[in-house]
């Protein structure tokens, strides 16, 4: 293999958070300059090389990574259209999360743990949206499982152990699940690299039970992260972690690493004809609507915000599932999108619950009483991304699920829509009156005292500058791609590019 | 072949020296295992370029002398033999809870390096025996040396190991009555079906067993392996067991006749089986610290006798590919546990699981050692454990009928990752952490965690690796 930059790149995007991370752990807790430093300037060499490799791919440059690793299975990374939808999107989160954790654990204790863990997860996430065959995936997917454990269990509470060791057993077991899956693969054909249209086709004939069984054993460790339905235990547990950890793992990292690997395997390790033919997207696409409806019936049981958002995530993220499922070139767009939007929409909602939090101690759902008046900024910005995840036009959240919508009734499945439909009320049912409270109920006691939260006034100084800024940056940033959906350059344009590269149209 | 003797010379030597002229300095083991490491890495050169060499002691052949055999899995095994004692005797001659220093721990550690030296070159029955029996006594030896509360563990080790000694010499007193011969490739050209090799191999195998501490015969591992001292434990979980193994496998794949290899294969698949259940079961439960770690060798033995089991019932060499996968992730994986655990126990002041409360703090760079081959042993990508675990499961996954195999694995890996992670999850424990009774020594704890690096490593340099011990094995 030449070492050109083009072979370099896709390495270089996930060493650019590696190694400040491993740097940063080796920091005492009191170089607080420098550990920023590492950390900015790893997010803004990774954006810089994302950007690099957009602008590649946009003229058609291939960027491939390879090493010698198992047999029958080197370890690739590699850049197609679809990776850098993820890579984009956690690059651009991982940004705005980082400050958002620099304000926020300010003058917490063991800072430099967290980071270097907080920048192996993104390596391990970028790893994973770059793998280019399962082999790789799989090692990114237990990377990614090692490195959130210690942000999980970050505050060392008990609470948070028992949180932690949750967490451990699902993912674990999930990862176990996953290994098994790909092994089996593996010993059929090796593992090539990821393609269009899959490459398990010529075995449909003869090895019909070994693909099914594979299959669900992919689902089954993939569905874990993804918390479809028996497996989404763990998620609502791990509320305990800090705000930035919460927001990062339902936003990017976790969540959207089994969602990820879902697509993955569905459009280019199995492709759509053998999945269609061996009947294995029905029960997916049930698992997928019975898991929307479910998180937002707990939804609406919620009296924590934090609780209330993580059954929220459970449900949103199965839309992915779900228009994965319906196996159309319409509703994968949808998906797609709805990939890139949730992150976008429920990276604000946990900043909003993590600002509420930090600045007046606000953590369950009555408190937030008038909470607009104090906070008009932050509320703002959570009333677009709530309204965004209802589905009102013309935020992000109403494009995939628009689009999901014509999937359905393009692949015949209307009884999905039905399924929109419902999850669509149940979710104005629980974040309508959070809006409400918000503004326009009467606090019940007066805010505590400048001295005892971050800072004073409402409006630009209503808390730490470092929290409100990356707030109201993604709330912006969902409000656009539904406004600019029409527009090249949007997650839509950019999912249509990927759907029609996938089912050849 | 000199480069290999060389290798096998140079710690025997350096130990009888130092017994003659009663230096009990740990600088004389630390050079020899460097020269020793030097020597091995040189033949397993050699191996490479020139393929496999074998030499008559003495200029004697067989069937009248005794021949050893440099294969590449010959010269891997003294690499990491020659690795392991070198890395384990700075350990011993650096930290302070070592209690190696001016003891007799220097010129036994030499023996015990030797005597594996030379079970891995020899390749004839009575030649192991005498190898096998040096092993056991060195080992108990080296016991001892924690002081009277190994006494009685010992003593069981000792008795149990002696019972096995005699087992085997039975069955090759047996085997040499029959044939004739005692050379391994003689005996595999000569060997029938026949009554007296069936009971020849039968009580060579519960001796092996027993001194390999396979399920069912593990008992007396536990409490001997634990209550040794760290340095020792390392060495005899990494190292000392796999010599019968290695033994084992060869009887097996060469000496036994085939329709014998398919039922006993069946059996040693099941009893890897529920080695690893029975012996994560047990490190889930267990209080102690080091027992956890020894139940654990136990459970990872289990991967090594599935393998053999397999490999014997199928009659594919490629699963001994697996076997000696297992066998070189474990030992570099439990070399860098027993030494973070002893070293975080001795300066915890506690024997206890529990006492690793918040131990990511207090001792960060142990615990990172224990956690990461921790990882290796539940076979998390990309470590050497993940390999070998791999290449395990492809025949395996392969045919549908074989599924249930490969669900034993499966409950394997979560029994391996429930009792690592049993711990790990522990030492986040940031409310009620324990206080340290000393300073943590950091050298000790980075010792610790190079071989877990080298375990994490050893993925990346794997297909190297698979095709050397291929070789060995076709």
């Amino acid at each position: 293999m030449n070492a050109t930059w083009t072979n370099l790149l896709p390495l270089g995007i996930v060493l650019s958070s590696l190694l400040p991370g491993l740097l940063i752990f080796t920091l005492r807790e009191e170089q607080t300059r420098l550990r920023v430093a590492l950390n900015l300037t790893g997010v803004l060499l990774k954006l810089g090389l994302v950007g690099l490799m957009l602008w590649g791919v946009a003229r058609g440059l291939e960027f491939r990574f390879s090493i010698p690793f198992l047999p029958g299975g080197e370890l690739v990374l590699q850049g197609d259209a679809l990776s850098l939808q993820f890579v984009s999107l956690s690059t651009v989160l991982w940004l705005a999360t980082t400050i958002y954790a620099i304000g926020y654990l300010e003058d917490a204790p063991l800072r430099s743990r967290f980071f270097g863990y907080f920048s192996l997860c993104v390596s391990a996430t970028v790893g994973l949206a770059l793998a280019g065959n399962l082999v790789t995936f799989l090692l990114f997917y237990e990377l990614l499982t090692l490195a959130t454990f210690p942000l999980v269990v970050h505050r060392g509470t008990p609470q948070a152990l028992q949180a932690g060791r949750v967490y451990l057993t699902y993912t674990l077991g999930g990862g176990a699940l996953l290994l098994m899956g790909v092994a089996l693969l593996h010993s059929l054909t090796g593992s090539p690299q990821f393609s269009a249209g899959g490459y398990l086709l010529p075995l449909l004939e003869t090895r019909t039970p070994s693909l099914i069984l594979a299959f669900a054993l992919l689902v089954g460790g993939l569905g874990v992260k993804a918390a479809l339905l028996p497996l989404h235990g763990w998620l609502p547990q791990a509320m305990v972690a800090p705000a930035p950890v919460s927001a990062l793992l339902h936003a990017v990292a976790v969540v959207k690493a089994g969602a990820f690997g879902i697509v993955r395997v569905v459009y280019d390790v199995y492709g759509v004809e053998p999945v269609q033919a061996l009947g294995l997207h029905l029960p997916l696409l049930a698992l997928a609507a019975a898991t929307i409806i479910y998180g937002s019936l707990k939804a609406l049981q919620q009296r924590e915000l934090k609780k209330l958002l993580a059954y929220s995530t459970v449900s949103q993220v199965s839309y992915i599932t779900l228009g994965v499922a319906l196996m159309g070139p319409i509703a994968a767009v949808g998906a797609l999108a709805h990939l890139v939007h949730q992150g976008l929409m429920k990276v604000t909602l946990f900043y909003c619950a993590g600002n509420f939090a930090e600045t007046l101690g606000v953590h369950r759902i009555r408190e937030m009483d008038g909470i607009g008046q104090r906070m008009p900024l932050t509320m703002t910005a959570f009333t677009l991304a709530a309204l965004g995840m209802i589905g009102v036009p013309p935020t992000a959240g109403f494009i995939s699920k628009w689009y999901l919508g014509l999937g359905a009734l393009e692949t015949g499945q209307s009884g999905i829509l039905l399924v929109l439909v419902l999850s669509g009320l149940l979710n104005a049912a629980y974040f309508l009156p959070l809006i409400y409270r918000g503004w326009f109920a009467t606090p019940k006691a007066p805010w505590p005292a400048a001295a005892t939260a971050r800072a004073g006034r409402p409006g630009w100084r209503e808390t730490h500058w470092m929290l409100l800024a990356p707030t109201l940056f993604t709330a912006a940033l969902a409000l656009l791609a539904g406004i600019l959906a029409g527009t090249g350059f949007s997650p839509l344009g950019w999912s249509q590019l990927i759907i029609n590269r996938e089912f050849d149209l | 072949m000199t480069l290999a003797l060389a290798s096998l010379l140079l710690p025997l030597g350096t130990a009888l020296l130092m017994l003659l002229l009663r230096l009990r300095s740990g600088i004389w083991v630390i050079a020899a295992s460097l020269g020793s490491l030097l020597c091995a890495g040189l033949a397993l050169h050699e191996v490479i370029e020139q393929g496999v060499q074998t030499l008559a002691i003495g200029g004697w052949r067989t069937p009248l002398g005794i021949r050893f055999e440099l294969s590449s899995l010959t010269a891997v095994l003294l690499v990491f033999t020659a690795m392991t004692h070198l890395l384990v005797a700075i350990y011993a001659q650096h930290s302070r809870h070592s209690h190696a220093r001016n003891t007799d721990y220097w010129p036994l550690s030499g023996l015990l390096h030797a005597s594996l030296a030379a079970l891995w070159l020899s390749r004839d029955l009575f030649n192991w025996y005498v190898t096998l029996e040096l092993l056991g006594l060195v080992a108990v030896a080296m016991i001892i040396l924690s002081g009277p509360r190994a006494h009685a563990p010992a003593l069981r080790y000792l008795l149990l190991s002696l019972a096995a000694s005699l087992c085997y010499l039975l069955g090759v007193a047996l085997l040499y009555g029959r044939y004739g011969v005692l050379d391994l490739d003689l005996l595999a050209q000569a060997s029938e079906a026949d009554h007296s090799t069936r009971m020849a191999l039968l009580l060579m195998t519960v001796g092996l067993m027993l001194k390999a501490a396979l399920w069912p015969l593990h008992l007396w591992l536990p409490a001997a392996h634990s209550s040794a001292p760290t340095a020792v434990s390392a060495l005899l979980s990494a190292l000392v067991v796999k010599g019968p193994l290695f033994i084992l496998w060869l009887l097996w794949s060469r000496v036994a006749p085939v329709d014998m290899t398919e039922s006993a294969g069946l059996l040693f698949a099941l009893a890897g089986i529920v080695a690893l259940l029975a012996g994560g079961w047990a490190a889930l439960r267990t209080p102690l610290l080091k027992t956890l770690v020894a139940y654990s060798t136990v459970a990872q033995l289990g991967y090594a006798l599935l393998a053999l089991g397999l490999l014997l019932r199928w009659q594919q060499s490629e699963l001994s590919v697996a076997l000696w996968l297992f066998v070189l992730a474990h030992g570099l994986a439990k070399v860098s546990m027993f030494l973070a655990a002893g070293e975080m126990q001795a300066t915890l002041g506690s024997k206890r699981v529990a006492s690793l409360k918040g131990a990511t703090q207090t001792m960060p760079v142990a615990m990172f050692a224990f956690a990461v081959a921790g990882g290796s042993l539940i076979g998390l990508p990309p470590s050497g454990g993940f390999v070998a675990k791999w290449v395990l499961l492809q025949p395996l996954l392969l045919e549908p009928i074989h599924w249930p195999w490969a669900l034993g694995v499966l409950l394997g890996t979560l029994a391996s990752a429930a009792y690592v992670f049993r711990v790990v999850a522990l030492s986040f424990d940031r409310a009620d952490a324990t206080p340290p009774d000393y300073d943590p020594d950091p050298f000790a704890q980075w010792l610790a965690l190079l071989p877990a690096i080298a375990v994490w490593g050893l993925a990346l340099f794997s297909q190297p690796l698979i095709l050397w011990l291929s070789e060995a094995s076709g």
